[in-house]
Formats: structure tokens, C-alpha cells, sequence
């Protein structure tokens, strides 16, 4: 991994971007948890709680996008093969939790966990994921 | 896609680091075509060549001679 001194313009974009949108995501879920939006549990303001939730996402995509297209050709199809690794994988997890939880009784598993299911598995295999060939 | 690139880098005395602010590339990329980690796109392996004026089938070993 490289510095911060060492990274070229395209990464520190993407690195500034990232923290951004993260920051953002992580306040709405900690507010959450602490209570904060309670009150407006089944109203239609949580309605527009989820699409500030969706929308720091939905930044995170295009952060990744816009590096994939001012990175080098190398980057470009790491980041899309480790990309479809992940997220093949967290849909894969995640639709068999569902039945497992429909079927066999597990426990029930909220549906935003997907999205820091499919980064976490997104950094886990990052390290194993190193050629952009077979 | 085997090639010559860490000889003609090394030849050259420069780094990786080098060899890709040449390219426009990344120290990264130019590592992962080192270690076979990448085939270059036929864009990149001509620039390759050109840099080390030479053909590109006597940088990249060609797969299907």
C-alpha cells in the first residue's frame, strides 16, 4: 500500500472521496444506534432517513468508478475483478441467509448489512486477488 | 505473458517508478507486467516497445508462435 506522499492524484482523489462518503454512512448508522431517529420509526421521514443512508453508497460507487477511469489499465481491471469477487460473494451469502432464515430458523440479518458485508469481503480478498489474468 | 521488461528496465537503470511516470502508468502496473501478474492491452505493450525501441514481439513472448 502505497503513502500518502508516495500516491499518485488518482488514489488520493479516491481516498479523499472514500473517507467522505464513509464518514457520512458511519454517522447516520451510529445516530441510529444511539436512538436518534426513533421517533420516526414507521413515518414517512424513515423513509428519507434510508435514502440518506443509500446516498453516501450510491457516492462510494461512483468514487470507485471515477478511479477505475483515471487509473492505469492495471488498476482499472484489478479493482473490476476484485469488485465482482466480493460483490458475487456477499450476494451469495446474503441470499442464503435469507432462506436459511426463511427455512432454517437462523436469525434474522437486516438488509443494509450488505453493503460493509460486501467491503469487508471486498478487503479480504483484496490480498489474494493480485493478477488481473486467470 | 512472460517478457523481458525487468531486463530492459534494469538495462535502462531505472526504477519501476521510472519506467511507469515513462509510460504513464502506475510503479504497480509496471510491477504486476514484471511478475506476469498482467497482460499489457496492445496499446501498452506498443508504447513498451516504442519506449525501448524495439518490436513488441521482442519484449512479450508471443503465446501462439
Amino acid at each position: 500500500m502505497a503513502s500518502w506522499k508516495t500516491m499518485d492524484p488518482a488514489h488520493k482523489r479516491y481516498v479523499i472521496r472514500t473517507n467522505m462518503f464513509m464518514t457520512g454512512y458511519v454517522l447516520v448508522n451510529v445516530a441510529a444506534i444511539f436512538g436518534a431517529f426513533d421517533e420516526i420509526i414507521g413515518k414517512a421521514a424513515g423513509v428519507v432517513l434510508g435514502l440518506c443512508v443509500a446516498a453516501p453508497i450510491a457516492g462510494q460507487l461512483w468514487a470507485t468508478l471515477s478511479l477505475m477511469n483515471e487509473a492505469d489499465e492495471f488498476v482499472r481491471a484489478l479493482t473490476a475483478k476484485r469488485f465482482v469477487i466480493a460483490s458475487g460473494l456477499a450476494m451469495a451469502l446474503f441470499s442464503g441467509w435469507g432462506f436459511a432464515e426463511s427455512y432454517g430458523g437462523a436469525w434474522h440479518a437486516p438488509g443494509w448489512l450488505i453493503y460493509p458485508l460486501f467491503w469487508g469481503l471486498f478487503g479480504l480478498i483484496s490480498p489474494f486477488v493480485k493478477s488481473t489474468g486467470r | 505473458m512472460k517478457n523481458s521488461l525487468r531486463e530492459l528496465r534494469t538495462g535502462k537503470g531505472w526504477t519501476q517508478e521510472q519506467l511507469g511516470q515513462a509510460l504513464g502508468v502506475s510503479r504497480q502496473a509496471v510491477n504486476a507486467l514484471e511478475t506476469e501478474k498482467h497482460d499489457p492491452s496492445l496499446d501498452l505493450a506498443y508504447r513498451i516497445a516504442a519506449l525501448f525501441e524495439r518490436a513488441v514481439e521482442d519484449v512479450f513472448d508471443n503465446p501462439h508462435a
